[in-house]
Order: C-alpha cells, then structure tokens, then sequence
C-alpha cells in the first residue's frame, strides 16, 4: 500500500511537472477566483463585526426641547431608566454636549467658537443591556417615547446595526455570486487542462492497462493531480488575502476617508481559511473527476 | 492451456477478420501465428488478451471464459501475460527501468524488490548498462528488447508477442526470438505473431497458418 501511495505521488509529482506551462495557468485561474472570494468574506467579516459591536453597545439618546424645565426633565430621566433592559442613564446637559463635540470632531472646533448660542440641546442617554440590545421590547419603548412632550428629537442607532448587518449580508451574497462564477470557471479549467493531459498521456494510460492496471489505478494520480492544483491555488489566494488585507490599508484607506471603516478586511477566521483550502481542493478534484470519468473510458 | 472456440470477429461487413477459427494452446508451448498481412494475427491475438471481442465463439484460459469477465476485472487476466507489440508502445519520456518497472508498480511490489526484478531482467535482455536511459536514445533492437523486459519481468505464465521482428535486421531478429525461446523453456507459454517464414521455420515448433482470417494449415502441435 506504501509502495502504492509512494508510487501514486511520485507520477503525480512527474506529470505536475511535465506540463507545468498549464498547470501553473490553472493555479493562477484558482488563486485568483479564492482570492476574490476572501476578499469578500474578509469584507464581510468586517461589517459583521462592526454590526455586532454596535448592537453590543446600543445608546439611545432623546434630545429635550429648549424649554423643558429641569423637574420635567429629572422626570423624564426616571421615567426613562424603568425598563428592565436599561442599563444605565445619563442626563447630558448643553455643556457637556459642546464639549464632547469639541472633542470628537477637534478640527470643527472652530466653528462652534465662533457661535454666540450653544446649538446642542440637552440630552438623556440611555444605554440597553447587550441581552436586550435589538429585542422589539427596545423599540417599541423607544418609539413610545418620541411622541412624549418635551422630547425633540430620538437618535437610536438600531438602524446603523440594520444597516450594517444588511451591508455584510450584500457583501456576502456578492462574494457567493462573483466566487460561486469564478469557482465555476475554475471548475471547467481544471477539468480542460485535466482533459489535456490525460490526452497527453493516452498512450501510457493504454500500456498501464495492458499491463493490468485497474481503473483505479489509471485515475488516482489524475484525482491527485486536479487536488494538488486546486490546493495550491486556494493556498497561494490564503496568502494574497493576508498581503492585501495589510497594504490595503497603507496604500488606499486613506484615500476612502469616512469609509474606510466600512470598507476594510478583517482576516478570515481558521474555519473559513480551512474552507477555502478544503474548496479549492474540493474544486480541483471535482474538476479533475470530471473529465477523467467522460474522457478516461477506463 | 488457451482454448479457442469458433471465433468470429467482424470490424466491418460483409468482412470477417476471423472466420471459425478453433485451437488449442497447451502450457509452455512455442506457438507461431503467421501468415500474410490482413490475415487476422494481430485480431486473434488481440482476442486472447481481450483487446478485442469476437463476435461470436468463446475463449478459455486454464478453464475460466474469458469474455464472460467484467471489464472492470480484465486487468487480473492481463496480469498472467506478457504483451509485446510491434510499436513497442513505450512511455518515451521515463527511463528504460520505469518502463519496465511498470507491471510491477501496478500490483504493488516493494520498490527493492522491483529494483532487483527490473535489473534482473534487465541483464538477460542484456540492456542492464542502459536502465537509466530514455528510450529514445536506443536503438531500435534495444527499444524491442525494453519492451520485452517489460513483458516479462512478473514471470507471467503467458507471453504474446505481435510481430516482435517486424522492423528488426535478420540477425537481430534470430536473437530476439531466442530470448522468447530462453523464456519459454522457463515455463511460459509464448505466442508470436510472425509473418517472417524464415525465422519460423527455423524456431517453430507449433506454427498455426492464417489467411483471410481462416486457418488454413497447422505444424506441430497445433
């Protein structure tokens, strides 16, 4: 069996090498094919990420109307730390929120210098407990509280976490279909260039017959031949990812400005990284097997 | 023992390439085809290692029918014989010892062993200063005796050979045949399809005469 298995790798190791001018061509089809499929599940991952913290970290916060006297407000603020899924509240007075805007956004600070009034309006800042942080409960509660007098204005950022989460579903769906294509084009290379080279080497495959090889026998190194190039290729993609997930950043992040956040890579976890090795094996196999069962007829 | 029964074989109508052929091969004979070309040599002897189906008769091999065994099995009738063409059919591209290395890499030999067997048998066909030669860098003589090699070297019980000297000078021809000859009187039963008479009257033993795919004559044995 060892003898076998020695003999099986070293014929494919041989005709890898024989017609390397073609195999290298479908290690570069499979590379890049995987490579824009991690591309998009290394996006993707981003946005869940993004998403997940945000929902991790829900604030809703309900601006005042100028004029709300500071017993409604204490009143407001109570009424608005009942529920069971608060956290915590926080009153932010006008100040407070100047401030915090100065700090945030250093480079607008001049803007508000220059302003006789303070336009911020004061707020109270709930926070939801991460069990709760997107239940229907939260909602409804908030929505309850906007028609409340003395409330302006509600900022909940439930909808930056719907549409973060619909960004990395659209993510991964475009991944699926442009991989899902290229995949397939991969899928019919292999299988062309296996097609080749059983051709190649009909006049070997007849003299192993004559000899007595069973039709396993023929089709082995075949099989490990579309494994080993859709290995390689799936493998060398791994690789890509990871150089373009770190100059990514060095060389356009900063041109994206603002979306830079949205728009950069997170690498893929070890099951993903294992299932793209495993695809494109799975690829190169199915690709090889193909051809070897319609052309081989062995 | 080999035992043909009323073999016909049509390519093509209204041709017979064999036509009620029937004999019978006893072990360790020395058997010779022969007859002109178009005879049907290369048909019978592709029927006896089931290249070719007749399309009619039946074939045993000591007792087994061959033409009722699945195609997916034909490779355990293939591995009692030895097959010599007249095109040698060898993989130019790998050395004179991975070609003759072949049968035994397919039934799983140890790679000792088959470095001994190879070189071996390498020595009696007299090529064993040339195993790591390709074999386009023989010579023609030298290309038959690798292919030869390659027949033998998993003592198979029976050798077929189809026109083993087409190509061949006389004196190369005469000492190709005495290989075959060397072989046989260690046990195998060898079939050599020739249409060289020379060569068969001074080897033959069994001499089966084909023509138009009809036997139309017998010596010996057969």
């Amino acid at each position: 069996m060892i003898e076998k298995i020695k003999f099986f790798l070293t014929v494919t190791g041989n005709n890898l090498w024989q017609f390397r001018t073609r195999n290298i061509f479908s290690v570069t089809i499979i590379c890049l094919s995987f490579l824009t499929v991690g591309i998009f599940i290394s996006l993707s991952n981003n946005l869940r990420a993004t998403a997940r913290e945000l929902a991790s970290n829900m604030t809703v916060a309900f601006y005042l109307d100028r004029g709300t006297s500071a017993a409604d407000a204490d009143a407001l603020r109570q009424e608005v730390g009942k529920p069971a899924f608060v956290e915590s509240v926080r009153m932010v007075t006008p100040e407070e929120a100047l401030e915090k805007f100065r700090r945030s956004f250093p480079e607008l600070a001049d803007i508000v210098t220059g302003l006789k009034a303070n336009p911020f309006p004061a707020s109270i800042e709930l926070r939801v407990n991460s069990k709760a942080s997107a239940s229907g409960e939260v909602v409804a509660f908030v929505d309850s509280m906007k028609t409340r007098p003395g409330v302006t204005d509600v900022l909940f950022n439930q909808d930056w976490v719907e549409k973060m989460q619909g960004f990395s579903r659209l993510a991964g769906a475009i991944g699926a279909f442009m991989g899902g294509i290229l995949i397939l084009t991969s899928f019919f290379i292999i299988s062309n260039v296996v097609k080749l080279n059983v051709f190649a080497r009909k006049n070997e495959i007849e003299i192993l017959r004559l000899v007595g090889s069973t039709n396993l026998f023929i089709r082995i190194p075949f099989w490990l031949e579309g494994i080993v190039l859709g290995l390689l290729g799936s493998l060398i993609s791994l690789g890509l990812l990871f150089v373009v997930i770190n100059l990514f950043p060095i060389y356009l992040g900063a041109s994206l400005g603002a979306l830079q956040e949205l728009l950069s890579f997170r690498y893929p976890d070890l099951t993903q990284a294992v299932g793209l090795l495993l695809g494109g094996a799975a690829t190169g196999f199915v690709g090889s097997a193909t051809s070897v069962s319609k052309f081989l007829k062995v | 023992m080999i035992e043909l029964f009323h073999i016909w074989k049509q390519y093509q109508k209204p041709f017979w390439a064999l036509s009620d052929v029937s004999l019978q091969i006893k072990d360790g004979d020395f058997y010779f085809i022969t007859g002109p070309s178009g005879s049907g040599k290369t048909t019978l002897l592709k029927t006896i290692f089931r290249e070719t189906l007749p399309t009619e008769g039946q074939i045993l091999i000591n007792g087994i029918n061959i033409l009722k065994i699945h195609d997916s099995r034909i490779y355990t009738l293939r591995r009692t014989m030895g097959i010599v063409f007249q095109d040698f059919r060898l993989m130019f591209h790998r050395t004179v010892f991975e070609n003759v290395a072949v049968p035994l890499q397919v039934i799983g030999v140890a790679r000792k062993e088959i470095r001994r067997r190879v070189f071996n048998t390498l020595q009696k066909v007299n090529l064993h200063q040339k195993m790591w030669e390709l074999p386009s860098h023989l010579s023609y003589g030298e290309q038959q005796r690798v292919a030869i090699a390659r027949a033998v070297v998993n003592n198979p019980e029976i050798i077929l050979a189809d026109e083993p000297t087409g190509n061949l000078d006389p004196e190369l021809a005469y000492e190709i045949i005495s290989l075959f000859k060397d072989i046989n009187r260690q046990g195998a039963t060898v079939i050599i399809g020739s249409h060289d008479r020379e060569l068969i009257r001074h080897f033959g033993d069994n001499i089966l005469f084909l023509q138009k795919g009809k036997i139309v004559g017998k010596e010996g044995r057969a």
